[in-house]
Formats: structure tokens, C-alpha cells, sequence
């Protein structure tokens, strides 16, 4: 596989040439790509003179990063304490039940990939789930199915939608 | 381009006159709250329907529309607030502009149906001011979000934006500035509560240069969102207070660290930066004085422990964010290894209003050990949630009370979590504690960032305790033997308690363990990783032994002690639990009783939220 | 300056840590991620002592004294009840995480744990993330390895796993540095093996033992700016040769 060079070109002209743009250069990658592919981070770890070791070890630290290309439509669940005590469990189940993966896990067709995050900073409208950075508040097994459906028409089977 | 540079106070006055006396022609207001959950409830297309109806009925010139920062009250959502009367109006749909805009706007009537009924007293209340959410609240902080455009440095200014900027650099030496914060009693609002001015005279007088400004917006608590709501409504006040402390403390470079997933908070801060850039307020030579300063924005990379400070120093550095021993403190040793002062968001946002008001007056409000206002996200089984700022030494019960109505469907309190992950969760008995710094400590929590999450009786503490045990697992970093070992260890074993194993010995075996990861472990995450635990076993301890000598989870929470069961009079027959269920444990057909076969079931829970006739029963 | 170790008196300097003024007095403080090579890390959390001083009102505290500079008047208890407890604690942790290691198994049992009391590791290796080799390979290798991920699941490897971004020389420091051993490597006649991958050897000129890998002894050229031709002889020989020379230049 060969990836497209230009958003590279464009990330790497935003950012100064040294160390501390790192992980900002590493936040637009994974944007542009929805990964690091690691050809990509070689660059990086190039143009800024660090050690590709040190690039490898913070793209692996920071949560926001990820190695392996992510589905087309991230599912945030938030699993904050306020969307824990007021059922995120129930809904993250729910979702690793209809798209067949567990908890970062993307599907095998490339669509979704479900992610827990700590806290998304919207507890009042807690359970909440971000889809494609739209926020969804006090989720409900039953919402979910349609929200799934409304997302995937063709292959959303989920208990929430069959019992609506 | 004209230029909008403010090269003196006095240009500043002049154009605060003029901004003032515009805003006074363009009465009246619809302000529609603009903050991430109104956000999420569809402020947008509400916004939108406003300018609609306003344009159909040929008021585009005479109304205004703005959108605000967050109002706090983010449980009714979408917010929208009729100036200046503050006629209240609560989840608005787009379907509702239509008339807000022909009945009260053209016709001075009320919609009754969007205005606030008091859950408790079921009184119908049409001003923002007299809501019991808003009534007994003091808000000094975050007061200006509902007035303005958090995109429109004009709005700041006429609010009296950047005066304190002003008079810090017309009436004020450096000293002046720091001995007035230091007089202020102002602590730090991110969890620590170390003293702010005091801070700031260390790191003046630390020997080394540059020195670095660095505001920590990397709010990881879960259940606390007071600092994503203050950069997204108000990031001016934040700017003003990082100039005025870079100022006081010789500083040219500022840094702000936020968290990647606040993307609104991003935007507007950096909105807020170019915007202060433009008018002379950050930059070279500010209000012509000589002094330089500018600011940086600088996303985070999803870490927790990026919101302990030298962490947070290492990621701004692009490395991997551990932190180091703090025996020589950043004050002193910090970014680069240069004296550095770290405040949070809220602290960087009190700074305006202590040099405007004066140290005295800021001071009269709050206790002996902590004064002014706190913000807290009221979160939890509580009925109105949202963001509550009060002035330090409330009682919680006032807060969970009076501020947030009570607990969800008058179900009985249980437990209220304060300080985080970090804290502890405290009972009924410490409701009537005033909530200041120096209290929270003193009965095993904390005031962390200011998170209040409320628990009523279908909570199980063991599992919340778990829970958090869960989250700092994830969160560590690895550096240190006790954090990242001792994590594995304690989750193990709350693992077994929430299954019934163990004995009671097992919490012999916890306590000790919590001994040696508070005494060993490098930084706060680590040592303050018992609280949840040690604070619910001196709690709720009985609800520990529940679990251990009786295999039974009181809250019927933890799935490997509660079973699941049809209530028989409850039950229509409707099946659709029996389609929801995931593993086919639900028998019966259609208009008959249904029947759980526990053998099968995996307790996921979905036909308790499914079903409509509440005829699923949990012990 | 004066402090009191155990009640002994020391002197010390400005700038020392505990650490090292307990050892050069002959006080022994276990340690795991120290090494006078590299700088502290604090990050085994073995050598906890307990503090205090005559001016802090009676406050004392656990600090790690590998890391906690010294100062005038300082009253510091290497092995007081207390210390040996958390240490035991922390003994009994890492006795979980690495149950094979002798190192960890022994220190374990100067403590009284003969067994962890906590559930070990699933296939457990040596490492126990002292981060001693990531430190010393950045000090004089050419930045090689560094800690992947984080929290429980962080461990110590070369990026990718594949030979084109290896940056290793093969100098071998870190598996010298290693005290667990977990880190390994192999040589024969003709070819050091390390981190997975193969490396030549280069041959002293005069007694033809091996010096190193082409890729350690450039990387050392460019380091100190010494010619390559300085590396073509092992320690020994390049010693005798001076000895030799400064012979002929005396006598």
C-alpha cells in the first residue's frame, strides 16, 4: 500500500521542526490517515531529528493515537464516572454485542470502530456516546438501535432496533 | 485592514464606551446557549429556526441573536434566554422558534410550555434568576458566559473585559500583582489548592530564563467539565488572567495544554488568542509598555496522567508523558527544566476578577482557608445536573439539595463523589460539611477539579470503587513499581469481592496494599489511587462485608451475585424482552407470562431497559 | 554539609543525592533503576527512606533516595520499620510481576517474602521496567529502544519489530545494564545477535579478539570525533602500544 504524500507535506510545513511539535504533528497524521502508518512516522521521527524509538514510544503512550487504521466512524462511548453510574456499561455492552468487536476493536469491514473514552466532559447528559464528533446524550439501548440503523441501514441488527 | 490594535488603557475605555452604547441600541436579545451538550440537544438548528422566523417576520435588524457559552444548567438543553427581561425558556426544539419570536417577542406573551416547573413545588418560573437551580448559586465565573458571543472579543470588552489587564499595567508593579493574589487567599483550582500567589512569588523570584506560563486545561477527572465549559464560553477571562500572571511573574511564553477531546474548546480558545492577538493584547509591546507575551495552544494526546504537572510539562515537550520526582518543584525546575507556574483554566480565571475587585472584596467571599467561588459539575443521580458555582463553604446538601433538586425519582441518597478518581466518596452524614479545601481532605475525599458525582441506593460502592480502580489501571503510565503493579493487584482483588470471594481477610490484604501504593508511589496518581477504596471501606464498609459473608450485592449491581426474574403481576406478555434478549434466556409466548431462565442469563441487563411495565426484577 | 544517616554523620555536598552519600558511606539502600551512569529515575520506588528534620516541626515522610537532594541537617532512616515495610510491599509487587527473577527473589527474601502474596503474572518475563537500558542506550547507544505503551501493559522494545528502523549498533549496553537479565544476547566467531537482529564483527589488529560491530565503533567515531582508525585496535593493545611509545619517549 502506498499512502498519499500530500497531507503529510502539509502537516509537517504547520508545525516547527523540533521535538516539541511531536505529538501535534502525530494528532494531525492521525486525522488525515485515521492511523500512524509507520512509514509515516520514520518520517517524522526524520524530520524532526528524534530518535524513531522516542516517535514509537509516545505515538504507543497517548490514547488519542492510534497503530492500526481505525473504521471510517469512530463510536465514542463515554465511560466517565457519571455515565458509568447512570449506565454506560449496559450501552457499551450493547455495542460490542451488534458490531461483533470488543472495546477498541474496529469491524472486520472497516466501518466502525468502538472506542471507550474517559469522560467526554458532557456528564449532564449522561450516558453519552460521540458518533463522527456528534454528541449524544442520555443513550438508551433502544436509541442506540436506531442511531446504529440511521448509521449502517443495511447491516444494523440490533436489539434495541428489534424491539422498537 | 484596519487597525484594531489597543496600544493604551485608554483606547481600551474608549472602545468599551463605544461597544457599550451599541449593545444598548440593539435590545432585545435571544441568547441561545452554545455549549457542548446544548450543542449535542440541537442548539444549531435552533439557531437557525431563530434567524428563520426572525427574518420571515422582518426583525433580522432589530433582534439580536447570540450564542452563548454554557449556562450551566445543561440537563434542560437547548437553553434559550430572552435578554434583557431573562425570560427563561427550556429544551427548545427548533419547532418552538416560530413562536418564541411571533408570541413573546411581537406579542409580549409567554410560551408556557418551554418555561422551567419547579420539580419539587411544580411552580412554573419564567426568569432565569428565580430557578432554585440558578437562585442559589453566586456566579462570579461563570455569570459573563450567558451574556456573550465567547467568538467576540467585543462582547468581553463591553462586559468589562481586560480592565484588570489594564489597570495591572497602568497601577500596578509586578510585585503588586502577586502580593494582591497572595492576599486574595486564591488556591488552586485544579485539585492541589496550593496557595496561587505563593506560587507565583517563587517562580519570580526562581533564578533561570525563560520563564514559562502554562495553563493545564487537560481536565481528565472523569465527572468534571467546568474547564471545557469556561474555555468554550469564556476563554477570554483565561487569556486576561495568563497575560496578568505572565506579566507578574516575568513571563514571555504562555502554553495552554487542553485536552484533544474538547475540539469546541480548542477552537474558541484559539479564537479568543488570534483575536487578542489582533488587538494588541498578546504580543510584542502590549498596551505600548514593552512587555511581550504570547500564547501557544497545545492539544494533548489522551492521558490522564498528563494532568499531573510535570507530566504534563513532558508532553508539552513531545515526550512521553511521565512524571518525575517533584523534590525540586517546577516553580523552580519545570518546562525545559526552567521555572515554570502551572495553574488550571478556573484559577487563571479568578485572576481578572481579583485585580478588578480588589483582594479585599475577592476575599469576603468563601471560608477562612478558601476563598471566593468554586464551580462544580453536578453530575450523577441527581435531577438537575449541570454546572453549579457557589461560594466555598456551601453544604453539599445545599448543593445537591437545593441546587440540584434532589436525587433522581426520590430515590435515597447514597453517596456523593467528590475530587475524582483521586477522591473519595463521602455519606449522608458529611452533607452538612462545608466544601472547602481544607474539609474535603479532612474527612478522607478531596476537592479535586471540582467534580460532584451523586449517588443514590441502586449504586454499589464496591463496584464504583472497582470502577475507579479500572480507570487508573488504564490511566497509569508504568513508570513507577506501586502505581503500576499495585493497579493490577487492586483491581484483582475488588474483582473478587464483587464476586463474593474471598473472606473477609481479602480486605486485610487491600488495606495493606493501599498502604504501600499511598507511601511508594511517584506522583499523585499513584498515591492517591486508594481514595475511592479506602474512602467506601470507611464509608460502606457493610456493603463490602455484603458482598464477602453474604454473596449479595445490595445495590444489585454486580452481575455474578443478582439474579434476574419476571415480576408475574407486571408482565403483559409483550415479548419485547424476550426479542431483546441477547441470549435467548427469556421463555413465553405472546400475551403470557414471560419466564428468565437464570441459567442462561449473562445479567446484561437489556430487558430491565427495555421493558415499559417495570416487570423486570433484579435481586 | 552534615546530615545523619541511621544516626551516623556524613558529609555531603551540595547537589548530592541521599543515595549516593549512603553509599559512599558504606550504607547500603537497595536500589534497581539506579545506576551512577545514567541520570536517576525514581521509578522502582526500592530505595524509599524515611525523612526528617529538626526545623520541620516533626513532620517526616517517605522519599526515594535516589532522587532526594540532600540537604543540611537532614535526618534520614534507611531501615526503620516503616521503610522496611513499604519496601517489603513493593518487594512483594515486583516479586508478582517477575516471580523468575533470582535478583527479585532474593532481595524478596531479606525482606521475609519467600512467596508474593499477590496473584503473579501470567507468563511473566524478567523485565521489570527499571527503564535502565532505554536510559543508558539514549546516554551512549544511538537511541534505540524505548518503553512501548503504557501502564500495565508498557514494555521495552525496538520500534516496529522490523530490521529497516532498527537504529541499534549492537553496542550491547543494555543488556549490560540489564540487573534481571532479561535482556540477551548472543555471540560466536563471526556475528553478535541482539534485539533480533545479526551484526559483523570487527577484529583487533594486533591480537584479533572482537572490538565490536561496524555499526558501534562509526557511531562511537562520530560520538567523540576520533578518525576510524582509532578503532581498529582493542583496549589492551591500544594500551600497550602507548606504554610502548611513552617507553621509547623516557628512556
Amino acid at each position: 500500500m502506498t499512502l498519499p504524500q500530500a497531507p503529510l507535506q502539509n502537516i509537517l510545513d504547520k508545525h516547527p521542526h523540533d521535538e516539541s511539535s511531536l505529538i501535534m504533528l502525530l494528532q494531525d497524521v492521525q486525522e488525515a490517515y485515521r492511523y500512524l502508518p509507520p512509514e509515516i512516522l520514520v518520517e517524522i521521527a526524520k524530520t524532526l531529528n528524534v530518535p524513531k524509538a522516542k516517535v514509537f514510544g509516545v505515538a504507543t503512550f497517548y490514547k488519542a493515537f492510534s497503530m492500526e487504521p481505525r473504521g471510517e466512524t469512530e463510536i465514542k462511548v463515554c465511560c466517565g464516572t457519571a455515565c458509568h453510574v447512570r449506565g454506560s456499561t449496559l450501552i457499551m455492552d450493547e455495542f460490542k454485542r451488534t458490531l461483533g468487536v470488543e472495546e477498541g476493536g474496529t469491524t472486520e469491514d472497516g466501518k466502525f470502530t468502538l472506542e471507550a473514552v474517559n469522560c467526554v466532559g458532557t456528564c449532564a447528559m449522561a450516558p453519552v456516546i460521540v458518533v463522527k464528533d456528534v454528541y449524544h446524550g442520555h443513550m438508551t439501548v433502544n436509541k442506540l438501535g436506531k442511531l446504529l440503523k440511521s448509521l449502517n441501514p443495511k447491516k444494523a441488527k440490533t436489539t434495541g432496533a428489534k424491539a422498537s | 485592514m484596519k487597525n484594531s490594535k489597543l496600544t493604551s488603557p485608554e483606547k481600551l475605555a474608549r472602545l468599551k464606551g463605544k461597544l457599550l452604547k451599541q449593545r444598548q441600541k440593539q435590545r432585545p436579545i435571544i441568547t441561545v446557549c452554545a455549549g457542548t451538550a446544548c450543542v449535542a440537544c440541537g442548539c444549531v438548528p435552533l439557531t437557525a429556526a431563530f434567524r428563520e422566523a426572525l427574518k420571515e417576520n422582518g426583525l433580522e435588524d432589530k433582534i439580536e441573536i447570540r450564542t452563548t457559552g454554557c449556562h450551566g444548567f445543561c440537563e434542560r438543553g437547548p437553553l434559550v434566554v430572552l435578554q434583557p427581561e431573562g425570560i427563561f425558556y427550556q429544551q427548545v426544539k427548533p419547532a418552538d422558534a416560530k413562536s418564541i419570536i411571533e408570541q413573546t417577542i411581537q406579542n409580549g406573551e409567554l410560551v408556557e410550555k418551554l418555561l422551567y416547573r419547579d420539580p419539587q413545588t411544580k411552580q412554573v418560573l419564567t426568569h432565569e434568576k428565580d430557578i432554585p437551580f440558578y437562585s442559589k448559586q453566586m456566579r462570579l465565573i461563570f455569570g459573563m458566559n450567558g451574556h456573550m458571543d465567547p467568538t467576540s472579543i467585543h462582547d468581553y470588552i463591553a462586559l468589562g473585559g481586560y480592565a484588570a489587564l489594564a489597570r495591572s499595567f497602568l497601577e500596578m508593579q509586578p510585585e503588586d500583582i502577586i502580593e494582591e493574589v497572595k492576599k486574595s487567599g486564591l488556591r488552586g483550582r485544579g485539585g492541589g489548592g496550593f496557595l496561587t500567589g505563593k506560587k507565583w512569588a517563587t517562580c519570580r523570584k526562581a533564578p533561570g530564563e525563560p520563564k514559562y506560563i502554562i495553563c493545564n486545561a487537560d481536565e481528565g477527572d472523569p465527572g468534571a467539565f467546568m474547564d471545557r465549559s469556561l474555555l468554550e464560553g469564556n476563554p477570554h477571562a483565561v487569556v486576561e488572567g495568563m497575560i496578568i500572571g505572565a506579566y507578574a511573574i516575568g513571563s514571555h511564553d504562555g502554553y495552554v495544554y487542553v485536552r484533544h477531546e474538547y475540539p469546541l474548546a480548542v477552537k474558541n480558545l484559539n479564537i479568543a488568542i488570534e483575536a487578542a492577538r489582533e488587538f494588541g493584547l498578546l504580543g510584542e509591546n502590549i498596551f505600548s509598555s514593552g512587555f511581550d507575551f504570547d500564547i501557544k495552544v497545545s492539544r494533548g494526546g489522551g492521558a490522564f496522567v498528563c494532568g499531573e504537572s510535570t507530566a504534563l510539562m513532558a508532553s508539552l515537550e513531545g515526550k512521553i508523558g511521565e512524571p518525575r520526582a517533584k523534590y525540586i518543584h517546577t516553580v523552580t525546575s519545570g518546562l525545559w527544566g526552567k521555572p515554570s507556574t502551572l495553574n488550571n483554566v478556573e484559577t487563571w480565571a479568578n485572576v481578572p476578577m481579583i485585580i478588578e475587585k480588589g483582594a479585599d472584596e475577592y476575599a469576603k467571599v468563601g471560608t477562612e482557608g478558601s476563598k471566593g467561588t468554586k464551580v462544580f459539575a453536578l453530575t450523577g443521580k441527581v435531577n438537575n445536573t449541570g454546572l453549579v458555582e457557589v461560594p466555598m463553604g456551601m453544604t453539599l446538601r445545599e448543593i445537591v439539595f437545593d441546587i440540584g433538586g434532589g436525587i433522581i425519582e426520590n430515590r435515597p441518597f447514597k453517596a456523593v463523589q467528590t475530587g475524582g478518581p483521586s477522591g473519595g466518596c463521602l455519606p449522608e452524614s458529611a452533607l452538612d460539611m462545608p466544601v472547602d479545601f481544607d474539609t474535603l481532605t479532612e474527612i478522607g475525599s478531596m476537592m479535586g477539579s471540582g467534580g460532584l458525582i451523586v449517588m443514590d441506593n441502586l449504586t454499589c460502592m464496591v463496584d464504583l470503587a472497582k470502577y475507579f480502580i479500572h480507570f487508573l489501571q488504564e490511566e497509569s503510565c508504568g513508570k513507577c513499581t506501586p502505581c503500576r503493579e499495585g493497579l493490577r493487584q487492586l483491581h484483582h482483588m475488588l474483582e473478587k469481592v464483587t464476586r463474593g470471594e474471598g473472606g473477609v481477610e481479602i480486605l486485610d490484604d487491600i488495606e495493606r496494599l493501599c498502604m504501600v501504593m499511598e507511601n511508594a508511589s511517584l506522583c499523585a496518581l499513584g498515591s492517591s489511587a486508594p481514595n475511592p477504596v479506602m474512602s467506601t471501606l470507611k464509608y460502606f464498609r457493610n456493603e463490602y462485608l455484603a458482598h464477602l459473608e453474604e454473596q449479595r450485592c445490595p445495590a444489585g449491581v454486580c452481575k455474578d451475585l443478582i439474579t434476574y426474574s419476571v415480576i408475574e403481576e407486571n408482565c403483559t406478555g409483550c415479548v419485547v424482552c424476550k426479542r431483546a434478549c441477547p441470549v435467548d434466556a427469556i421463555e413465553g409466548e405472546k400475551k403470557e407470562v414471560h419466564k428468565i431462565n437464570s441459567d442462561i442469563c449473562t445479567r446484561c441487563g437489556i430487558c430491565l431497559a427495555v421493558c415499559k411495565f417495570d416487570a423486570i426484577f433484579v435481586e | 554539609m552534615q546530615l545523619s544517616i541511621d544516626g551516623k554523620s556524613v558529609t555531603a555536598q551540595t547537589g548530592e543525592y541521599i543515595l549516593q552519600v549512603a553509599q559512599r558511606n558504606g550504607i547500603e539502600i537497595p536500589a534497581l533503576c539506579h545506576h551512577p551512569a545514567v541520570e536517576p529515575s525514581g521509578a522502582c520506588r526500592l530505595c524509599m527512606v524515611e525523612i526528617t528534620h529538626a526545623d520541620w516541626g516533626g513532620w517526616k515522610g517517605l522519599v526515594t533516595a535516589c532522587l532526594y537532594p540532600v540537604q543540611e541537617g537532614l535526618i534520614v532512616s534507611t531501615a526503620n520499620e516503616k521503610v522496611r515495610k513499604v519496601r517489603a510491599g513493593v518487594l512483594d509487587l515486583l516479586l508478582a510481576r517477575c516471580p523468575e527473577s533470582e535478583l527479585i527473589q532474593n532481595l524478596s527474601r531479606q525482606y521475609g517474602i519467600e512467596k508474593t502474596s499477590f496473584i503473579p503474572r501470567p507468563e511473566p518475563d524478567l523485565c521489570i521496567l527499571c527503564g535502565l537500558c532505554v536510559r543508558i542506550c539514549e546516554k551512549i547507544g544511538a537511541s534505540a529502544i524505548s518503553t512501548i505503551g503504557r501502564g500495565i501493559d508498557k514494555i521495552v522494545s525496538v520500534p516496529y519489530e522490523t530490521e529497516e528502523n532498527y537504529a541499534c549498533i549492537g553496542c550491547l549496553a543494555c543488556a549490560t545494564i540489564c540487573p534481571t537479565g532479561e535482556i540477551t544476547f548472543t555471540q560466536d566467531e563471526q556475528t553478535r545477535s541482539i534485539w533480533g537482529r545479526n551484526f559483523e564483527l570487527v577484529y583487533c589488529e594486533d591480537c584479533g579478539i572482537a572490538i565490536g560491530t561496524p555499526e558501534q565503533l562509526k557511531h562511537y567515531s562520530e560520538r567523540s570525533g576520533l578518525d576510524m582508525s582509532y578503532f581498529t585496535k582493542c583496549d589492551r593493545c591500544r594500551n600497550r602500544e602507548a606504554a610502548a611509545r611513552f617507553a621509547r619517549i623516557t628512556f
